[in-house]
């Protein structure tokens, strides 16, 4: 109903529009009484008004005495009855008929008869007409405006105050005043005294402290020196913060500007190796902004200053080759080998080991592709080949000159071979010497498995010494008579003594420390030399007994060799480190050289000149000079001399094999490209 | 058994005896770690590196003496008292006795650190050396927001801004700045005073954010001592040029933040008076000459009268006043009165600086910041005015020579004086000549700023305007000795034109130079080609079979075995090293190959920049 208001507005309208078809459904009351419009209902049916006028007197606010509605259909659209005779059911279930419409005219002509029509509302839902009385038209018309519905609500009366302020004269208690109240406080005189003793005692003052600048000649003359020196411990100052550079300008030269793709390559390094300044630059001063972190860097200068202990570091400013030790110069130290000469080529794989006969004319080869080749060191021409089979993992020549005896170790076993080389007479007591009576093995009534059994090598006509576990290692002993193999895994049995000429094996060495990786005997004395991974120990071979025992430090002890005077060992390990030993001067290395990348696999003395030399996997050999004085105070001299390269890596395989020739500064190499070099002075 | 077993009844000897932990120290003295970690600070006791750290890696350790020293000082039982205060505030206002709270809050328990400068610095050259930390704090704490309710007090940053102030006059008027530097952290200044390079950074005039990430407590102990300190050296240094030191400034130019000129003023008028006493009459000559410019002159004379007596303000502004005669008029009385009494203390360097804008007339434009080129263009002799409020002369003075601006385009021009960007005078200060204006001007990048802490040739990259700066140094000790009598007007042209003439011929000796450089070059080269075919002949034949055939990889081979050959004398050389010796070697060849490689880098960049110039030039 809330076009009521606008109704009101156009009214002149609408009255001016005087024929206008529903003019009559508008009323305008005189004085208070504003228009209402109703919806142009049809005729109402006559209906008392007299009843009417008395239900609404007894109308009250009670919803209970709401008379329900006469339809009971419920909150249906009317819609669904447009086309039935009834609009719904009462309270017994009966239809409610429609009533037959009115005709306008008849409607018109009702109303125009009827003063209270302005009060008679059609309810379509019971279809009905309902008059309201004029007071609940009223209160209607009141709440269109926005009124308070009844006409005696005021809804802004005066505010009472019903507080009294004024006193009524009369005490509540009756009770005489307490004497307390007359009284001087004792407790306040006892402040009181206090305040005072404390005044006058001075504790307490009142003057204000006055603010005086305390500042003067704190320095007087510098002349006196006592005083002026600092007490305490010494004093360390704190150093100077570092100086900017060009690229912390504001407008540094171009150069000092990382580019774009530098920038975010710093994004992919560690924290701490992450440049912490970026240079930038700006085109003039104004666009400077000002420093973000200028709080935080004081700050943390700060912490440096009193968190952060000082201690004096003397820094060496120096040439780093000042470092590196005066040696003697090269050419004093001549000959050694330092150019390739030859290269052997002939094997297909690599070459395991090499050995030069004692003579020096000949060099046999042992390779992984199961032959062996006896070579004419001189000439590079290969003399002789046997295919035996097998892996060739190391070989020995015998070092004794008339017996030209090649001992290989062939896969598992050792293998004693003519060498076929040198005067027929030779050859012949080499015949016989490798001749092999097919005995009854006598071993067989032991109840244990002999160690090594002697056999005779049937097709290439020497001897083959069978070994239970694998052999690595054969080494003869100076007078060509001995010779000992090395059986890693072997256990109890693992360093073995071989006689050749009773063709008789037996194994002193019960207990080592360790696995044992090489075994060699003295150049000259009875001496026993085995080598496990850390340590070497030295045994006297008469007295059978341990005489040393170097410690080497190193990880893994991948050969040894012996100085021809006897005196000296060096080790090869495989986290390519090498070890002197002065074994008279201590059981401790007497140099350490750091100088392959990769593990060493051999290391050798030369036989009669002051050279010794290593072979690596890293492809090198390094030729050393290693000089052993007679006079004992005197320490070896140890000069690294050349650089000896020229093999190629083939499957992560090095420089196999070195050995140096007997008489000549020569060294012959083998390397796993399946060539063997002869490098010369 | 543990390592460090000692029987009992043994006494501690050793490492263990020598130091002890931070938890024990603080145990030791029964004090609160916050305000131990103060009285390190102002005691200035660090901790030390034991040779054996017996108590754990981890551990901070303190000399034992050094703790003993702390336990002794009387400091300490003063921040015990100043505890015990709190406490008894905190309990008065909880029991509600506004008295004694108000009494106790009127009359805290104070200290004093003089006693401690002198204990840590027992010279004032002591107290100069470790002087750089203390000027940039303090300078950065000047430059923060002085706001009441943030973390540091108003008062403070009042006081630090005052030391600063005084510490860069001081500097300015004994001419001692040597070296600054624009950075995107601040400005570095390097002033010697007595032997010693003092370098401070003071941040850019912008208005500093207080970040949370620092520990104010921290920075704010370590403050009350640098006030201090740069109380008394300041103090000591203007007793040594006989200024009154604690400076009555005035208010006026104080209001406008103009407290260094004020500050300037004062110390020139000082420093004038007691000279006035040994020199009167000479100065009244000077005084009656100029007597017809101002009406000034009756006061000046009074002040003269009254010289010996005691300063007071009012005396002082006139002398201020009786200041501002030499900046009107050129040829100065301040001039002469310098030179005749200082000249000869200073040293040649002093003397180089003093002169360097001897002469120039400096105008500030408004966007400049102004504080820093307060400090330096005095400081190098030259005068200089601002626009605003009390400043010593107009834009409108003839006489200005160069007009200091920082903005994209200058409207209105005189054609009398040369504009030119901040960074000139920065340039000209570590270049100690007069650099042409070209590059500087108005609304143009200016040429790279660079350090002048840098050793360039120790670092072995020279930037190239650095040489170019090194050649119109040369042009200008050259030429600038020949030409004593010139005008002043015509010196700056004359100037600038023969360091063009010298600038020429020395481009010229350079090409000649550089030509030799070339064919010198190129005859190595061929020596080494011929050295390394002979080498290549004795290491592998197979290379020298075929010599015409592939003569790039051929080269390229050579120079491999020549690499090899260089890596093979190393390796053989460190062979025999000790282990610690090898590490040290191998450190200093990374650290030399390191600073070759960003040498490198910077080559490169520069290549790359000066290329795609070109580039741009050609399209």
């Amino acid at each position: 109903m809330g076009h009521s208001d606008g109704e009101h507005v156009h009214e002149g309208d609408d009255l001016s529009a005087d024929d206008s078809s529903w003019s009559d459904g508008v009323w305008s009351e005189d004085g208070d009484e504003e228009s209402l419009s109703f919806e142009d209902s049809g005729e109402g049916s006559g209906s008392d008004g007299e009843s009417d006028e008395a239900a609404a007197a007894e109308e009250s606010d009670s919803s209970e005495d709401e008379v329900a509605p006469r339809n009971t259909v419920g909150d249906v659209p009317l819609e669904w009855y447009k086309d039935e005779e009834h609009i719904g059911y009462d309270i017994d279930g009966r239809k409610i008929k429609k009533r037959d419409r009115e005709g306008r005219i008849e409607a018109y002509l009702r109303n125009a008869d009827d003063a209270k029509n302005w009060r008679k509302i059609y309810d379509e839902y019971n279809d009905e007409e309902v008059q309201i009385t004029k007071d609940e038209a009223k209160i209607i018309s009141r709440l269109l405006k926005g009124k308070t519905p009844h006409t005696n609500v005021d809804p802004y009366p005066d505010y009472v105050d019903w507080f009294e302020y004024e006193d009524k004269g009369h005490p509540l208690s009756s009770a005489p005043e307490p004497k307390r109240r007359f009284v001087p406080s004792k407790w306040e005189q006892k402040k009181v005294v206090k305040l005072v003793r404390a005044i006058r005692n001075g504790w307490i003052k009142f003057d204000k402290p006055k603010e005086e600048r305390n500042l003067y000649l704190l320095w007087g003359d510098e002349a006196d020196t006592a005083d002026n020196k600092r007490h305490g411990l010494s004093y360390i100052p704190p150093p100077k913060p570092k100086l900017p550079g060009h690229e912390e300008s504001y407008n540094p030269s171009i150069e000092y500007i990382p580019t774009q793709e530098e920038i975010d390559s710093y994004q992919l390094m560690y924290e701490e190796d992450r440049p912490k300044f970026i240079p930038k630059r700006f085109e003039s001063l104004r666009s400077v902004p000002a420093y973000e972190k200028a709080l935080r860097e004081g700050f943390d200068r700060c912490l440096d200053l009193y968190l952060c202990p000082r201690t004096r570091k003397k820094r060496i400013n120096i040439d780093p080759e000042s470092l590196k030790p005066k040696l003697p110069s090269k050419k004093d130290l001549r000959p050694y080998p330092k150019t390739c000469y030859l290269e052997f080529k002939g094997h297909t794989s690599p070459v395991k080991s090499i050995s030069v006969e004692i003579s020096g004319q000949w060099l046999a080869s042992g390779s992984c592709d199961g032959t062996i080749r006896v070579w004419e060191v001189e000439t590079g021409r290969c003399l002789k080949v046997w295919n035996v089979g097998g892996d060739v993992r190391h070989i020995a020549w015998n070092p004794s000159p008339d017996r030209p005896i090649l001992a290989a170790v062939v896969g598992h076993d050792l293998l004693l071979i003519n060498a076929e080389v040198g005067s027929e007479e030779m050859q012949m007591r080499v015949k016989d010497l490798l001749k092999i009576d097919e005995m009854a093995p006598q071993d067989d009534t032991d109840d244990k498995k002999p160690a090594v059994r002697w056999m005779k090598h049937e097709k290439l006509d020497g001897i083959t010494l069978i070994h239970q576990k694998a052999v690595s290692n054969v080494e003869w002993h100076y007078k060509g008579d001995y010779f000992t193999t090395v059986v890693p895994t072997g256990d109890t049995r693992a360093v073995l003594l071989h006689q050749l000429t009773k063709k008789h094996s037996h194994h002193p060495f019960r207990k080592l420390p360790g696995l044992p990786v090489a075994a060699t005997f003295h150049p000259s004395q009875k001496m026993f030399f085995v080598a496990t991974k850390k340590f070497v120990q030295v045994y006297d071979l008469q007295k059978a007994q341990l005489v040393k025992k170097l410690e080497s430090g190193l990880r893994e002890i991948s050969s040894i060799s012996i100085h021809p005077g006897g005196d000296n060992v060096i080790v090869g390990s495989k986290d390519g480190k090498l070890c002197w030993f002065d074994t008279d001067l201590s059981t401790r290395p007497y140099k350490t050289l750091k100088i392959h990348s990769k593990d060493i696999t051999r290391v050798t003395f030369h036989r009669k000149h002051p050279l010794f030399a290593s072979a690596s996997e890293d492809c090198t050999a390094y030729v050393c000079h290693g000089m052993v004085y007679s006079d004992l105070n005197q320490n070896p001299l140890i000069v690294p001399l050349e650089i000896l390269r020229g093999h190629s890596s083939s499957d992560g395989r090095g420089v196999l094999d070195c050995k140096f020739h007997p008489k000549q500064p020569w060294l012959f190499t083998a390397g796993a490209d399946s060539v063997i070099r002869l490098y010369c002075d | 058994m543990p390592k460090h077993y000692r029987p009992a009844g043994k006494k501690k000897e050793g490492n263990a005896a020598k130091y002890i932990t931070r938890t024990k120290a603080v145990n030791y003295l029964q004090v609160s770690l916050a305000i131990f970690r103060k009285l390190c600070i102002l005691k200035g006791v660090f901790p030390r590196q034991p040779k054996k750290k017996v108590e754990g890696n981890h551990k901070t350790y303190y000399h034992t003496k050094d703790i003993a020293f702390l336990a002794h000082d009387p400091l300490i039982e003063k921040f015990r008292e100043i505890k015990v205060h709190r406490r008894k505030v905190k309990k008065a206002v909880a029991k509600k006795n506004r008295d004694l709270a108000d009494r106790l809050l009127n009359r805290p328990p104070t200290y004093k650190l003089d006693r401690l400068v002198l204990e840590r610095y027992p010279t004032f050259v002591d107290a100069l050396r470790d002087l750089d930390d203390c000027l940039t704090m303090v300078h950065l704490f000047a430059a923060l927001p002085a706001v009441d309710g943030e973390r540091v007090e108003v008062k403070r940053i009042h006081n630090c801004r005052r030391l600063s102030h005084e510490w860069q006059a001081y500097i300015s008027r004994t001419h001692s700045l040597r070296k600054t530097f624009i950075s995107v952290k601040g400005i570095y200044f390097q002033a010697e005073v007595q032997g010693q390079k003092i370098t401070w950074l003071t941040p850019h005039a912008l208005q500093q954010v207080l970040t949370d990430d620092v520990d104010f407590n921290v920075m704010l102990s370590f403050l009350e001592f640098y006030e201090t300190l740069l109380g008394f050296v300041n103090f000591k240094l203007y007793h040594s040029i006989n200024v009154n030191y604690p400076p009555i400034l005035d208010p006026r130019l104080e209001a406008l933040a103009a407290e260094l000129y004020a500050l300037c003023r004062y110390m020139s008028a000082g420093s004038r008076r007691m000279i006035g006493n040994s020199q009167s009459d000479e100065v009244m000559e000077d005084k009656d000459e100029k007597s017809k410019a101002d009406g000034i002159t009756e006061e000046e004379k009074d002040v003269k009268n009254k010289a010996s007596s005691k300063a007071d303000e009012s005396e002082l502004r006139l002398a201020q006043l009786q200041h501002q005669l030499p900046t009107n008029e050129p040829g100065a009385l301040m001039n002469l009165v310098e030179e005749s009494t200082a000249d000869d203390a200073d040293d040649d360097d002093t003397k180089e600086c003093k002169g360097l804008f001897k002469n120039l007339k400096f105008y500030l434009s408004r966007e400049v910041p102004r504080e820093s080129l307060l400090f330096i263009i005095p400081a190098f002799g030259g005068t200089v005015s601002w626009e605003g409020e009390g400043a010593p002369f107009k834009e409108v003075d003839e006489d200005i020579t160069h007009q200091i601006v920082d903005r994209p385009t200058q409207s209105h021009v005189f054609l009398s004086r040369e504009y030119v960007q901040p960074q000139w005078v920065f340039d000209c200060v570590n270049a100690r000549i007069i650099l042409p204006t070209e590059g500087y001007l108005v609304g143009r990048v200016p040429p790279p700023h660079l350090s002048p802490f840098v050793d360039n040739d120790a670092e072995g990259y020279i930037p190239e305007y650095a040489e170019t700066i090194k050649r119109l140094q040369a042009a200008a000790r050259n030429e600038v000795l020949p030409l004593p009598g010139i005008g002043d007007e015509d010196l700056d042209n004359s100037l600038v034109a023969a360091m063009m003439d010298r600038t020429e011929s020395n481009e010229a000796a350079e090409k000649k130079r550089k030509l030799e450089m070339l064919e010198k070059q190129y005859h190595d080269e061929l020596k080494m080609e011929i050295d390394g075919v002979a080498f290549s002949s004795l290491s592998n034949k197979e290379a020298n079979k075929s010599p015409d055939a592939k003569d790039d990889t051929q080269s390229d081979h050579e120079a491999d075995a020549i690499k090899q050959e260089e890596k093979d004398d190393d390796d053989i050389g460190t062979a025999l090293m000790s282990r610690k010796q090898q590490g040290l070697y191998k450190a200093m060849k990374m650290g030399k190959e390191k600073k070759k490689e960003k040498i490198e880098l910077l080559k490169k960049r520069k290549k790359n920049a000066d290329s795609s110039a070109s580039s741009k030039k050609r399209h």
